[in-house]
């Protein structure tokens, strides 16, 4: 499941960050994959909340994880669990949160648990980019 | 969609599915006079004797005690059969075999008042003329009423499909927003091709959706009741179901005996199974075994809805298919989903029975008169 691009290892120019996408769907890891990708980034994938907890526990992904995007209606761990555990055990890693189904009071709440951005599919790949832009932006600030 | 009420925790309940089934019997019971019904005949068993009969039968305080009709082709006396109704050929042997509380006369035949004048009792009153004619348009209306009712019951419900739905129109919709965004970039004919089929895919599963809910959302025919397969419904009902609750973690067992058939009207049918497969996935929230089976025995057909949730508690359970009985939040539930399931298996001639104890999970199982098309099988199991 886990896909290591190896120049990421030693700081290639063309990676310009790494992300974890957590959907239950293949079909949106694929395409989510394939924006950020040429975009630059790694993209790792998880198939749901424990398997996301799993792979960021995973060797140097807990130190060089920089964001990670989480669906929310997913099994075993939903991404309402995954992102309370995350918040809690790597705080530093921006979240971003994209859902099928808007829910504005979960939003709101997401929102207050840090969460940088709440995106509802179908999202374009412009905005998609911009949103893991800004969360690159604020796992700068909060690596200083 | 129909509101199980959770436990209250207060200790475990065992409720025997004889003292379950009497509690729905005794919804059927509208009037003390249960211990001595009122004798009724029905003479005329075309579209209006058959109305009459559909009602009446289904009400403890009257007993049919027999129908007549000249045309020995008549609807009416075919269900008259099914229902154990006896049926008689000439109407002087029905009115001298019966000591009798009311005489409805639906034929529309101005000769049977006479046959009717000779051989009444006294003491028996006689319907006939236009009261048996706005006799019948209330019959006609009470059905209509409780067809509507079932069809706003679904309504309300399919509110809570919304998530169900969006999440999977919206997966195979970012999908092919995301192929196309690439495809208008993209130069590899390979990648190209590969691509457009992806975004077919998606497109039909877009469609799959559609045509399942719409075909369930539609009101219930009014064809005649025709055998339905009870496994392939059940099916059929899982995939809805999956939609207004997440069975992702659900483990979900199937027991179908083989080629297993009930009479009656499908749509209805399915309604019945989404609601309870809906309830008992409502009760595990989110983790636990939902278990479907189906058996034909002993002249019976039975399907069985097993829960391993939280279990109804015992003054509750006496309660759950009285209309408008809800512990759900306002708006949360309409309190007549177990009502209308029970008015639908009624009208099959079925029972509708529910076992629960609380901590561990219900049981609600259908039971239905008559063999299926083929003998008894051993269940077979399917995880």
């Amino acid at each position: 499941m886990s896909e290591f691009k190896s120049g990421f290892f030693v700081g290639g120019e063309s990676c310009n960050g790494r992300v974890l996408i957590v959907d239950d769907e293949p079909d949106i890891r694929k395409v989510v994959r394939m924006t950020l990708q040429k975009a630059g980034y790694d993209v790792l994938e998880a198939e749901n909340g424990e398997k996301a907890i799993e792979t960021i526990n995973w060797g140097e992904n807990r130190l060089l994880l920089d964001v990670m995007i989480c669906d929310i209606r997913m099994p075993k761990v939903n991404g309402i669990e995954a992102i309370a555990y995350f918040r809690e055990n790597y705080p530093r890693v921006p979240l971003i949160v994209l859902t099928g189904f808007p829910d504005t009071e979960m939003a709101t709440s997401l929102l207050r648990q840090g969460v940088v951005d709440y995106l509802v599919k179908p999202v374009e790949g412009e905005i998609l980019k911009a949103a893991v832009g800004r969360a690159m932006e604020q796992r700068e600030l909060a690596r200083l | 969609m129909i509101d199980r009420p959770p436990s209250d925790g207060m200790g475990t309940a065992a409720i025997s599915p004889a003292i379950a089934h009497s509690s729905v019997k005794t919804q059927r019971d509208t009037s003390s006079l249960a211990a001595l019904p009122m004798r009724v005949a029905i003479l005329g068993a075309g579209r209006g004797g058959t109305a009459l009969l559909e009602v009446l039968h289904q009400i403890r305080a009257i007993e049919i005690v027999g129908i007549t009709d000249k045309d020995a082709s008549a609807p009416g006396l075919k269900r008259a059969q099914e229902l154990n109704v006896p049926v008689y050929g000439v109407i002087a042997d029905l009115l001298r075999d019966h000591t009798l509380d009311v005489v409805m006369d639906v034929t529309g035949d101005p000769s049977v008042e006479s046959v009717l004048q000779q051989h009444r009792s006294p003491g028996t009153a006689i319907i006939t003329g236009q009261a048996s004619c706005l006799l019948w348009l209330l019959v006609q209306h009470e059905s209509t009423l409780q067809t509507e009712l079932l069809h706003a019951e679904k309504l309300a419900g399919l509110g809570s499909f919304a998530a169900g739905i969006a999440h999977d129109m919206n997966n195979p919709l970012q999908l092919i927003l995301g192929m196309a965004e690439n495809l208008a970039e993209e130069t590899d004919l390979t990648t190209v091709h590969a691509q457009a089929l992806d975004i077919i895919d998606a497109v039909k599963r877009t469609t799959a959706i559609c045509r399942d809910l719409t075909s369930y959302s539609r009101r219930a025919s009014l064809q005649q009741d025709g055998p339905v397969n009870i496994n392939s419904k059940l099916d059929e009902a899982l995939k809805i179901a999956r939609y207004a609750v997440a069975l992702q973690d659900i483990e979900i067992h199937k027991r179908y005996q083989p080629d297993i058939f009930v009479k009656g009207n499908p749509d209805k049918l399915l309604h019945v199974f989404v609601n309870l497969i809906t309830n008992a996935v409502q009760a595990m929230e989110h983790h636990g075994t939902l278990t479907l089976e189906t058996t034909a025995v002993a002249g019976a057909t039975q399907v069985r809805v097993s829960d391993t949730g939280c279990g109804i508690a015992p003054e509750v359970l006496t309660r759950i298919f009285e209309p408008f009985y809800t512990t759900k939040p306002p708006g949360k539930g309409t309190g007549l989903g177990l009502y209308n399931i029970k008015n639908v298996i009624q009208h099959m001639q079925g029972v509708v029975g529910v076992e629960s104890h609380v901590g561990q999970g219900s049981t609600f199982t259908l039971t239905f008169p008559g063999n299926p098309s083929r003998a008894e099988r051993t269940p077979r199991t399917e995880a």
